[in-house]
């Protein structure tokens, strides 16, 4: 498997905060790789950074070997990556459906595109496959949180992305939520998407993923499986502080 | 030697009239969030009263300034009680509203004392020698006299008083503030008083020397937004700096060009700032 | 960012604009006062300005101060090609266009990523600034009393008047097409959030701007026609004034919806001009008005009045 995305020392200081410090890492093609860290660890600012929202400093990003550091975040959609937010950010004002079909008319280039058929019918096939059938036409500002993080997964596959960048999609649900949306992520997977999920959720994350890095004061500190990372002192004293316990790794 | 220092004279007093404009006009959007576009409206007022008190009513002048300066910062009051606080709650609003009560006292000046323009004599008839050099008005010295001593009290107000800690804290954190204890609404009449009455003052100052009319506020607004995007919104030394700088360019290109391209420098500077440096000098981002 | 009602409630909308577009051009074969039929062009003038405000505004979001550097760049560019070098009026108005559609990219380009308030005044200011260069280079321009002996646009009422329908035809329905479109509905999401729309894929700066051309070519276009309209430009078309009359006719009959904003120019136009008797008292009570009616009806006309109309049926069926 190829390496499909990769960071190089990628450095981000706000003034004199390190926000994030030659941060280096790969993501194999079809992989899932979760992204942990204490809050202000630097997690989202990556996303940032990846996605062309926020300028680095210093350091490389690259897509199938080809530099897009510095690209305008809708020149990065249109490369194949996409991604949600930490707090949902829906069209309010349009329906679902609409908030679905934006995202369709910026679809990658080298993909399906506006090639088969209409886009209301893509779009609402896309509702169906993250289960809103149904709630086309309600006003965005209508859907309760759990449909809305659905609709922000329909939003992201929008544009047809071979990269999906996750952040916390499993903030404020219930358990019962997070059961039904993680087999929609775990398909999304095997449906031969490169993930990067960041979560605080750790047990419900660790299901999904093959890898983990984490990310403290704006530096990668740890990079394994879930199993070394659950036992690696460095990300436990990040996390809990000295005293040490062990994370469940479900 | 004539002419530089009638420039660097007539190029203070710009300046300082600026940069109580922008100082007030910043006041209260530092610390309100209010975009007050009627802001210049109050200066414009300021020299219509000054022009009713002092040239009609022959009061005495302090009495007049006096008079003047507090009926605008009790309209100030009234408008923001009645008018802005309803809307507060959306700066989009708050801009209608008050563009919209600049253009009704615009109006309001043209129905009271028609369209033309109104002379203010000066508060001193006299021409003091320079360095035995050149004739300036004793006038446009006092008005730059008065104007910094303006700014002193300001400076001194904010950082020196509680009020003017207080008024510190709301801008910086609204909602700390309200933890702490502090009144902001009791911070925000303040503010707009005194910010309002600073326009009034300014007004009040430059109208023997350039008269009054009821459009003169709208092309002053667009000088203030130069010396606040020129400054940088948040930093009173940037507005000063920039006050500086936007009043001396117009003064020289006046001098030099011709007084119609002055005018124009202003807008010329925003375009150049907000496509190259949109902080500002010394400012914080206002960038979407 | 102002608050709007972008769910139309009239289902037969688009019949509702036929109609009116009906009487519109039945209005010269029923109306024989020339007076009014000379308000009528105006209004539809007006709701050219209107209509091709709102796009920027009720669709991207960006609320515009100086839409008069649009509508006066293209009056006077328009109003000079014909007084000094005989350019016949669709010349002239296509000039118009243009020259206000390049004013739209040099102010666009550094301004349109301001956040609102910041946007508004850097409008505001440089529309102040073609208003100055009519008093420096008052020789040519007229200065303060303008230029006289335009060419009218056609020597009839009838003609003039049906143009003026033309005009408002093409341009608002431009407007109402675009912005029931795909690409409306992109604008719409730059509205809602920049941000997200960003992450969609949608090249927000590119839209912005060239929404902002468009908006500058349509008053331009508008402009221009008013030049061939009144056979004589002025500064006032560049005026503060009129800056802020646009967004109160906007404001009035409703942000956003492109109809509301058209029905707000024709009441305020016909409004305006019955007041003309009380000159002096009439911008005092209309700037007057204006204040009070953002204070009590912030939603404008058209919403509140679909609005009252929805609750009125629910209550009759309920």
């Amino acid at each position: 498997m190829g390496i499909i995305l990769e960071t190089q020392e990628l450095t981000k200081y706000f003034g004199g905060l390190g926000a994030v410090r030659d941060v280096s890492f790969i993501l194999n093609e079809g992989e899932t790789l979760g992204v942990i860290g204490p809050n202000g660890a630097g997690k989202t600012t990556l996303f940032n950074l990846i996605t062309g929202f926020l300028k680095p400093t210093g350091g490389n990003i690259s897509f199938r070997g080809r530099k897009i550091t510095g690209l305008k975040p809708h020149e990065i959609v249109r490369q194949g990556i996409a991604r949600t937010f930490q707090l949902v950010r829906p069209f309010h004002q349009l329906t679902a459906l609409e908030n679905v079909i934006i995202p369709c008319l910026s679809p990658r280039r080298g993909g399906q595109g506006k090639k088969d058929g209409r886009v209301e019918e893509k779009a609402a096939k896309l509702m169906g496959n993250v289960g809103l059938s149904g709630k086309e036409g309600m006003l965005a500002k209508d859907l309760p949180h759990g449909d809305l993080k659905r609709l922000d997964l329909a939003r992201a596959l929008a544009t047809e992305p071979e990269i999906l960048l996750l952040d916390e999609p499993f903030a404020g649900l219930g358990l019962m939520e997070i059961s039904s949306l993680s087999p929609l992520i775990q398909q999304l997977s095997k449906g031969g998407h490169s993930i990067i999920i960041i979560e605080h959720k750790l047990r419900e994350m660790m299901k999904l993923v093959q890898r983990v890095i984490t990310l403290n004061f704006g530096e990668k500190i740890a990079d394994g499986t879930p199993e070394e990372i659950s036992r690696d002192e460095k990300v436990i004293q990040a996390y809990l502080g000295k005293g040490g316990m062990t994370l469940a790794t479900g | 030697m004539n002419i530089f220092l009638e420039v660097l004279v007539y190029g203070a007093v710009q300046s300082s009239i600026y940069a109580l404009l922008a100082m007030g006009f910043c006041l209260i959007f530092g610390v309100a969030n209010i975009v007050n576009l009627a802001h210049t409206a109050f200066y414009m007022i300021g020299a219509y009263l000054i022009y009713t008190f002092f040239s009609v009513l022959k009061l005495n002048l302090a009495m007049a300034i006096l008079l003047s300066v507090v009926s605008v910062a009790i309209l100030a009051t009234g408008m923001y009680r009645y008018c802005i606080r309803p809307v507060m709650f959306s700066e989009w609003s708050v801009m209608m509203i008050t563009i919209s009560l600049a253009l009704f006292f615009q109006q309001l000046m043209i129905f009271i004392y028609g369209p033309a323009d109104r002379n203010v004599e000066g508060f001193i008839e006299k021409k003091l020698t320079l360095l035995g050099a050149v004739d300036i008005d004793a006038q446009r010295l006092l008005t730059l006299v008065v104007s910094v001593i303006l700014l002193v009290l300001l400076w001194l107000f904010i950082y020196r008083t509680r009020m003017g800690k207080a008024i510190l804290a709301v801008a910086q954190d609204r909602e700390a503030a309200l933890f702490m204890g502090i009144n902001s609404e009791r911070v925000y009449l303040t503010v707009i008083a005194i910010s309002a009455a600073l326009a009034a003052a300014s007004g009040a100052l430059i109208a023997p020397t350039i008269g009054a009319r009821p459009e003169m506020w709208a092309p002053t607004l667009g000088k203030i937004f130069a010396v606040v995007v020129l400054g940088g919104i948040g930093s009173l030394e940037g507005t000063i700096l920039a006050a500086l700088l936007i009043g001396y360019l117009e003064v020289v290109i006046s001098f030099s060009i011709s007084s119609y391209f002055g005018e124009i420098v202003s807008v010329i500077v925003i375009l150049l700032m907000l496509s190259f440096r949109p902080s500002g000098l010394l400012g914080k981002r206002i960038e979407a | 960012m102002p608050e709007q009602n972008n769910r139309s409630i009239f289902s037969g909308e688009r019949v509702g604009l036929l109609i009116a577009l009906a009487i519109l051009s039945a209005v010269p074969l029923f109306i024989k006062n020339r007076a009014i039929v000379e308000i009528i062009i105006l209004a539809n003038i007006y709701a050219v300005y209107v209509a091709s405000w709102d796009i920027l505004c009720g669709y991207t979001g960006q609320v515009s101060f100086g839409h008069a550097l649009f509508i006066g760049g293209g009056a006077y560019t328009a109003a000079l090609l014909n007084f000094y070098f005989k350019f016949p009026p669709w010349v002239t108005i296509f000039f118009g266009g243009g020259v206000a559609a390049l004013f739209g990219l040099i102010i666009g380009t550094p301004c349109l990523r301001l956040r609102g308030p910041y946007f508004a005044l850097a409008t505001f200011a440089a529309a102040a600034f073609p208003y100055g260069l009519t008093d420096v280079f008052w020789e040519v321009t007229g200065g303060l009393d303008g230029l006289y002996g335009i060419t009218p646009i056609w020597p009839t009422l009838e003609g003039k008047y049906y143009f003026s329908v033309l005009l408002t035809a093409v341009c608002c329905g431009l407007v109402y097409l675009g912005g029931r479109s795909k690409k409306g509905l992109i604008l719409k999401s730059i509205r809602e959030d920049e941000v997200a729309a960003m992450a969609s894929g949608v090249n927000t700066t590119a839209y912005k701007l060239t929404t902002f051309v468009i908006s500058g070519f349509l008053a331009g276009v508008a402009g221009a026609f008013y030049s061939h309209n009144q056979l004589h430009v002025g500064p006032e078309t560049l005026s503060i004034n009129l800056s802020v009359l646009v967004i109160i006719m906007s404001v009035v009959g409703g942000i956003g919806t492109i109809t509301g904003p058209i029905a707000g120019a024709y009441l305020l136009t016909i409004f305006n001009e019955m007041m003309r008797e009380w000159e002096e008292l009439r911008l005092l009570i209309y700037t007057a008005a204006v204040v009070l009616f953002l204070l009590f009806l912030p939603k404008g006309v058209l919403p509140t009045l679909s609005d009252g109309i929805k609750q009125w049926i629910k209550r009759k069926g309920g």
